[in-house]
């Protein structure tokens, strides 16, 4: 399908953030049709308006930069456009930005992930050393689950997925942020943290927040 | 959010029915709120915010100032193994706060099988089971709904009943007890005072002595309450409340769509219907209001359907002016409009095919009942030659597949009339060989037969439940009786209609078995997942129980029924008399043909219930 005209840049957060992908694309198509801006719908036999969301952002997880793709056909400025959704989204959803899309989602390279590890009892000291020794290895082969695969599972390494990263360490918490794969295949932040758990069980956390902080197209420039 | 909460929400499927935060929730400052209400629906979330009734009383309830209500429902089985893991008590969607720190909680009971969740939800919110353990600080809960009508099984454990529609009377529920709470009463002071009220029926203020032979010897009313509690209505549909801004989830439901009622109550008296005699009168909505309010519903939600929801929308005066007015904006908009409850007349065809722009390639009947005789018997004004030309109308536009739903054990049935039911399906497949628009694709005609259940409130009130075992005779009778690869039978399950039977008729005594129930895991039990039959009877067995007492006997005419302390407009002799009417299958001409005089016209200012005739 040829690329879509338009984009909205929006952020995901409290309890917007158990909806999950399908819901909030049903989400958007409602929210479109009551802030009463009109956008290209499909045609046949169950018409409906169209929206696209790239990269799909896992239940429970927030986000500052997700990308929705859709044609506009109202004659409104893209700021009222911002501002009539925003009148008609449910909290949590939030429209930052309306503009005209100028390079393929596709291109999408790299997100920049915070991801908060908790641990109720503090930070276990053998936590942030393993943390940072699988991170620094050459590799790290891991099997993650597939439906399509034969096996059930494909194999991964995920350290060349893993573009850069800092690790802060708080007393019962740490902060790691990360440059990770987008696409193709890309990396979830939760594999990073099942494998750590899964090879050092004392490292494990009491819970694990993951914030998506911002998209970046080829060349490490952000993507819009 | 609250952070144990959090880490729980992961591990639960579907957590948005746990999360709240929609659009169009209603969120109000506690420090301007002095009485909190919390909307208990004992069934999911998807299932719960699909009910029309809950977003009116939520819409009616938060229009009060300094009233705040608030949602919650039954949570499904990991949600409630986590929750009592994590120590966390069963909230309200809107604050998160815990049932228990409502001044008022209301369940809002639609089936019987809702029961052990109403039980659960109590335990779960942190209040007490039974009323007369809870005290001034705990919450003061109600229940309304159409079994409410008789809630006596659920007498231990609810406060006080709201009988018939809770607009006016929930509002006036409420400001009392803002009321007695400025005057410093008390509960009990509240619960007086409440009982005074039309409408609500205080369970604990009614003595209730029993025969020997286990039947009710009487029922006395004490603390003032009024030897006769009747149900409330809304008199003009025009004026009263209608949530046109509502709720929209964020995650899929049963019905993701605008819901329009046309009106209140229904004009036929089919006799085992419990709906038609206890929504009486019909109270029907202008075009207008009905038009307006359609579209500021599709342009506030978003939604792109539209259902006409009511008991027989087909009934309705002004049906093709409403379709029309809607149709006006919903056709170049995308919105589809659905007349889910049609009758089988060829206006309510012509009518279906119009609004069909896409053909439907399914249709459902209701005839109930295989024979003209047993259809007069309990009053479903269908005839066969009327059942037929639908059918043929929708075979002719295209239509291959049409569902029929009957019900098995009702008074008088015959195997005479169960073998009809498998007449009248070969001559739907007739219809089709002789009409359809092509033959090529085939069609499938399914069957599906209910067992019936005795309702309070019905001429049928008085009758006994067929057994298990008659009743799966009659099913495969008619199984044996259909040789034809187009017609598919489907049959319910015996036992969740038995248990059902038991409880819709029950008296309070059914307290202990209900508790029992829940006590050794009985919750969600409309649901086939958790639903046990054995659970039922062991409850019903350690409490000395006899569920066939209530399921399975025929009641005499003078027996005090558990309910009759209840006035739901219609008289109990005029049930009587439909009932001898049932037993000579002669037929009862519908309200708008001629009014019998049941009593409900007495609910309406001027005593005359059809618009018409006023
Ligand atoms: S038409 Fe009959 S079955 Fe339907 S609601 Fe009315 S009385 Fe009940
Ligand atoms: S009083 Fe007459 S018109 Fe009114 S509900 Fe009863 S039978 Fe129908």
């Amino acid at each position: 399908m040829a690329m879509h005209k338009n984009r909205l840049l929006f952020t995901k957060s409290g309890r917007a953030c158990y909806i999950s992908h399908l819901d909030l694309m049903a989400t958007f198509q409602r929210a479109f049709l009551r802030s009463g801006v009109e956008i290209w719908q499909t045609e046949g036999f169950n018409r409906h308006v169209f929206v696209s969301i790239a990269l799909p952002l896992s239940l429970g997880y927030s986000s500052d930069c997700e990308i929705l793709e859709f044609n506009l056909e109202s004659p409104f400025s893209f700021d009222e456009v911002v501002e009539r959704l925003n009148r008609a989204l449910p909290e949590g959803i939030h429209v930052r930005e309306c503009y005209e899309a100028k390079i393929p989602c596709k291109k999408i390279v790299d997100l920049d992930w915070t991801v908060t590890l908790e641990y109720d009892d503090g930070v276990p000291t053998a936590a942030p050393a393993a943390l940072r020794e699988l991170l620094g290895r050459e590799s790290c082969v891991i099997q993650k689950k597939s439906k399509k695969a034969k096996k059930g599972y494909t194999e991964l390494d995920i350290i060349p997925m893993v573009k850069s990263w800092s690790l802060e360490e708080q007393p019962d918490k740490l902060i790691f942020s990360a440059r990770l794969a987008a696409q193709n295949p890309g990396l979830n932040p939760a594999l990073i943290i099942d494998t750590l758990a899964a090879e050092t069980p004392a490292a494990k956390p009491d819970f694990v927040r993951c914030h998506r902080n911002e998209v970046y197209g080829e060349g490490g420039v952000v993507f819009r | 959010m609250d952070p144990k909460l959090e880490r729980i929400l992961l591990r639960v499927q579907k957590p948005a029915r746990y999360t709240g935060g929609e659009y169009n929730e209603i969120i109000k400052d506690k420090a301007e709120v002095d009485t909190r209400f919390a909307f208990c629906f004992p069934d999911t979330y998807e299932i719960g915010m699909s009910n029309l009734g809950l977003r009116i009383l939520y819409g009616v309830i938060n229009e009060m100032k300094g009233v705040w209500c608030e949602r919650c429902f039954a949570p499904w089985g990991d949600m409630e193994d986590e929750l009592r893991k994590a120590n966390l008590p069963l909230y309200a969607l809107e604050s998160g706060d815990p049932l228990s720190e409502f001044d008022m909680v209301g369940f809002s009971l639609g089936y019987e099988m809702a029961y052990t969740n109403v039980l659960n939800m109590l335990d779960l919110g942190g209040i007490p089971l039974h009323s007369d353990q809870r005290g001034e600080d705990d919450p003061i809960v109600v229940a309304g709904g159409t079994c409410a009508y008789n809630g006596e099984p659920l007498a231990d454990f609810i406060d006080l009943f709201i009988l018939g529609e809770g607009e006016e009377v929930n509002c006036e529920l409420i400001e009392l007890y803002r009321q007695v709470k400025r005057e410093g009463g008390n509960r009990l002071a509240f619960l007086e005072r409440a009982a005074q009220i039309q409408g609500i029926y205080v369970p604990a203020f009614y003595d209730v002595t029993y025969n020997a032979d286990g039947t009710i010897h009487t029922i006395t009313p004490t603390h003032g309450a009024p030897p006769l509690v009747t149900k409330r209505i809304v008199r003009d549909m025009d004026k009263s409340y209608y949530p046109t801004h509502t709720i929209v989830p964020s995650t899929e439901i049963v019905h993701d769509r605008v819901m329009l009622e046309v009106f209140r109550g229904c004009i036929r008296g089919c006799r085992f219907c419990q709906a038609g005699y206890c929504y009486r009168p019909v109270r029907p909505k202008s075009v207008k209001t009905l038009v307006e309010q359609g579209i500021e519903s599709c342009k506030d939600s978003g939604y792109q359907e539209v259902t006409l929801s009511s008991l027989s929308s087909s009934d309705y005066r002004g049906l093709e002016a409403v379709c029309d007015g809607l149709l006006d904006y919903c056709e170049p908009r995308n919105i589809n409009l659905n007349l889910p409850s049609l009758r089988a007349d060829g206006f309510s065809m012509s009518l279906m095919q119009r609004l069909q722009r896409s053909r439907k390639s399914s249709i459902t009947f209701a005839p109930e009942a295989g024979t003209q005789r047993l259809r007069d018997a309990i009053n479903k004004n269908v005839t066969e030659e009327d059942l037929l030309k639908s059918c043929q109308t929708v075979f002719e536009g295209g239509c291959s597949a049409v569902k029929l739903y009957f019900m098995l054990g009702l008074p008088t049935e015959t195997d005479e009339d169960v073998l009809g039911i498998a007449d009248l399906a070969q001559k739907v497949y007739w219809t089709w060989r002789n009409h359809a628009a092509s033959r090529a694709r085939g069609v499938r005609i399914t069957i599906s037969t209910s067992f019936f259940v005795p309702k309070p409130f019905t001429p049928f009130q008085w009758e006994e439940q067929i057994s298990m075992e008659e009743y799966q005779r009659r099913v495969d009778l008619l199984r044996g009786a259909i040789h034809n690869k187009s017609i598919q039978y489907n049959w319910h399950e015996t036992d969740t209609s038995y248990i059902e039977a038991v409880l819709a008729r029950g008296d309070r005594r059914l307290g202990r078995a209900l508790e029992e129930v829940w006590r050794t895991g009985g919750k969600m039990d409309s649901w086939s997942d958790y639903f046990s039959f054995q659970r039922w009877m062991d409850a019903f067995a350690a409490t000395g129980t006899d569920p066939d007492f209530y399921a399975r006997r025929e009641r005499t005419r003078c027996e005090v029924l558990p309910w009759s302390m209840i006035d739901v407009g219609v008289r109990p002799d005029y049930l009587w008399q439909e009932r001898e009417q049932a037993y000579k299958s002669v037929i009862t001409p519908d309200c708008r043909v001629k009014c019998m005089g049941c009593g409900a016209a007495k609910l309406i200012p001027g005593g005359v219930c059809d618009e018409d005739r006023r």
